[in-house]
């Protein structure tokens, strides 16, 4: 039997005709032990569909089990528990505590689980010699390079013996060498049997998974089974595609603002010696990420 | 779980140490005010009531002013009543002088608050005139010279307290030495022990500054105008209390041409009212002292909002990992306990100085008492839960992934 079982999932942000549609009824199924790498354009809905099988966040309609259980309209604190021993978070900034030390980082889930003090020290202790941080035990989160960061924070996801771990763009944020460092460390907790959700713009990384989605505008538009340790084809053709613009984008592109806001649509007409370039930074950084 | 919940907080507290002091030092302000005041209002309690035991119990008290209201059989204090001018003269003390029940009686007639000696002039003297028994019915004893006899009424001999005399002499023992008073000469013929404080049930004036001068002399200074306090009067062992009382009621009234404008109160009533006079003026005082824990508690929830919003993001790592609402609530509670306990820790710590401070160095005698603590311990605790459960809860609502995303 799957370990997840999405059934017609779909997430609404928003209200009114600001209603935005992250997740499309969205089906899917995960067997124990798969690698997926999900792959697509930023705003495609990947990371809500991570959060909804992460128990982060609830869909707005469609169910969810999980582990043979509908878990999708549980109450909080059940959910919290299902977090807590059920799922592994690595995210893409490592979200460890700045204030605690690594071991404490890598304990704190335990603490939760109201563990006593030695026993969870011990514990996260063996978990930090599995991931080859042992001599950073008690060093702050400040004083560790991102990918020793990262592998404290996989330690953490790791310290529960979590049934799934969800990685959203764990190498996001490292250069190639910690990148290779963190997906072996993966690979190898998929090895001992572990599922794993990767999330990733990167094609190459879809060589350590066993089963690759494509999303695009809130929809799983493509499923592939591959081998380990080979590139996925559609994420090949990706890779090596720069994303375009069509015709037929910017016809829907005027056509929806002109019905939002005809009056405005050809205002730029107006100041034609103006090129509509001031718009383009507005796009900033941070709010490029915030949408993701 | 709780341990490490503080653990937690004492390291996020000592983190943002300045803000926390400044957020404690609003409950310290708070809880040590109120202490001081409590146990002041207690220790004069505990003076006052002394003092009244002392008396024993055949002796009555006379003021002027209907003390207590005795309204559908609820006595209640009349307040009015020591604002307004004594109704008592000494033509009353006279008659009850003569009452055959009555074995002696000392009035308290205030003449004036300035005295001079060879070290220049006080005024912050209580001088009174009274008859030579006072001193014996308050079991006050003199420690130098004797009290003016019945017949030196007509002289102009004084008894001073401890304190008057160090300040107007400079000596311990300045009997025979000379004590102006409202442009009369006194000789001083008794200096009184010092004793701790003892009140005239009168704020302020106690045997230590107080010279005692005879009626005869209080009544040709103030030309028969002098303001009766009170009246001390000892019943005969053998009479009944309650009879030489309704005996002094009616004589007093038949003086003032039947107006009940003044109270003969027993030992148990006087106790009564004193307590009702100390806890309202306690309680009043208290309350504005409360009113700089209320500042200090809506500081505590001002810093924890600040608090929850600044650690959002750690909030939402929380609770990705694992913590429910409830575990979240207890971590942002515990550190608003942290910090009102604490402030009230050291609060009691900085009454305590005050305490001593006090003893040393004023005729107050505060006495911080079990009840006390336990007060303060109660108010800290619950200023910390009531102020900080509003921050805590919106820290235990929010929305994991808004939390993970914020900053």
């Amino acid at each position: 039997m799957a370990l997840i079982e999405l059934d017609e999932v779909s997430k609404l942000y928003g209200f009114g005709d600001a209603t935005t549609l992250a997740l499309d009824e969205v089906s899917l199924s995960v067997a124990k032990g798969e690698f997926v790498a999900v792959m697509g354009p930023s705003g495609s809905g990947k990371t809500t569909l991570m959060n909804i099988i992460g128990l982060l966040d609830r869909p707005s309609h469609g169910s969810y089990i999980l582990g043979g259980k509908q878990v999708a309209h549980q109450p909080a604190a059940q959910q919290a528990r299902l977090r807590r021993d059920q799922i592994g978070f690595v995210f893409q900034f490592y979200n460890l505590l700045p204030r605690l030390n690594v071991l404490d980082n890598v304990a704190l889930p335990l603490t939760y689980k109201g563990m006593t003090p030695v026993r969870r020290a011990k514990r996260a202790s063996d978990i930090l010699e599995l991931v080859g941080m042992r001599d950073r035990e008690y060093f702050m989160p400040y004083q560790l390079s991102g990918g020793q960061a990262q592998r404290a924070a996989i330690a953490r996801a790791l310290i529960n013996k979590p049934s799934i771990i969800i990685a959203d763009e764990p190498t996001g944020n490292l250069d190639s060498r910690d990148s290779r460092v963190v997906m072996e460390l993966l690979a190898e907790v998929h090895r001992q049997g572990n599922t794993i959700l990767l999330v990733t713009h990167n094609p190459e990384l879809t060589r350590y998974a066993s089963r690759v989605l494509y999303m695009y505008d809130g929809t799983i538009v493509g499923d592939e089974q591959t081998a380990i340790g080979q590139m996925a084809r559609h994420a090949r053709r990706i890779f090596f595609r720069k994303p375009r613009t069509t015709d037929s984008d910017i016809a829907a592109g005027v056509s929806a603002m002109m019905r939002d806001m005809p009056g405005k649509a050809l205002a730029p007409k107006a100041k034609r010696g103006r090129p509509p370039k001031a718009k383009k930074p507005a796009r900033s950084r941070k709010a490029y990420r915030t949408k993701r | 779980m709780w341990s490490g919940n503080l653990k937690t907080a004492i390291g996020s507290l000592r983190q943002r140490r300045w803000r926390t002091i400044f957020t404690m030092l609003g409950i310290v302000i708070g809880i040590s005010s109120v202490v001081t005041v409590v146990s002041l209002g207690y220790g004069l309690k505990h003076q006052i009531v002394g003092q009244i035991n002392q008396l024993g119990s055949n002796v009555l008290t006379v003021r002027p002013g209907k003390v207590i209201n005795n309204q559908g059989g609820i006595s209640s204090l009349n307040l009015y009543s020591f604002l307004a001018p004594s109704t008592l003269t000494s033509n009353d003390v006279n008659s009850v002088r003569h009452l055959g029940p009555v074995g002696s009686v000392a009035p308290i007639e205030f003449v004036t608050n300035v005295a001079s000696g060879d070290n220049g002039e006080l005024d912050n003297v209580f001088v009174a005139g009274t008859s030579s028994n006072l001193f014996d019915l308050l079991h006050q004893n003199i420690n130098y010279g004797t009290p003016f006899s019945e017949d030196d009424t007509d002289q102009n001999f004084a008894v001073i307290g401890s304190d008057i005399a160090a300040k107007l002499f400079g000596v311990l023992n300045p009997v025979g030495s000379t004590v102006h008073i409202d442009g009369q000469d006194f000789i001083v013929h008794g200096v009184l022990a010092p004793s701790s404080g003892g009140l005239l049930s009168i704020a302020q004036a106690d045997y230590n500054t107080s010279v005692f001068i005879p009626t005869a002399a209080a009544d040709s200074l103030t030309s028969n105008h002098a303001n009766v306090l009170q009246m001390l009067v000892r019943i005969r062992p053998q009479a009944d209390i309650n009879q030489a009382a309704a005996r002094i009621r009616s004589t007093i009234a038949h003086n003032h041409g039947g107006t009940v404008d003044f109270s003969v109160l027993k030992q148990d009533e006087l106790l009564g009212v004193t307590d009702q006079v100390l806890s309202k003026i306690t309680n009043f005082i208290s309350a504005l002292a409360a009113i700089s824990l209320l500042v200090g508690g809506i500081g505590i929830m001002n810093i924890m909002l600040v608090s929850v919003s600044e650690r959002t993001r750690e909030i939402g790592i929380r609770k990705a990992i694992g913590a429910t609402n409830r575990q979240i609530l207890n971590q942002f509670l515990v550190e608003g306990l942290a910090l009102s306990i604490g402030g009230g820790i050291i609060g009691i710590g900085i009454s305590y100085l005050i305490n001593l401070m006090l003893r040393l160095y004023s005729s107050w005698h505060p006495v911080i008492s079990i009840p006390i603590l336990i007060l303060a311990a109660g108010v800290s605790v619950g200023t910390g839960i009531i102020f900080s459960i509003a921050p805590a809860l919106q820290a235990a609502r929010k929305n994991p992934i808004d939390a993970l995303r914020g900053e």
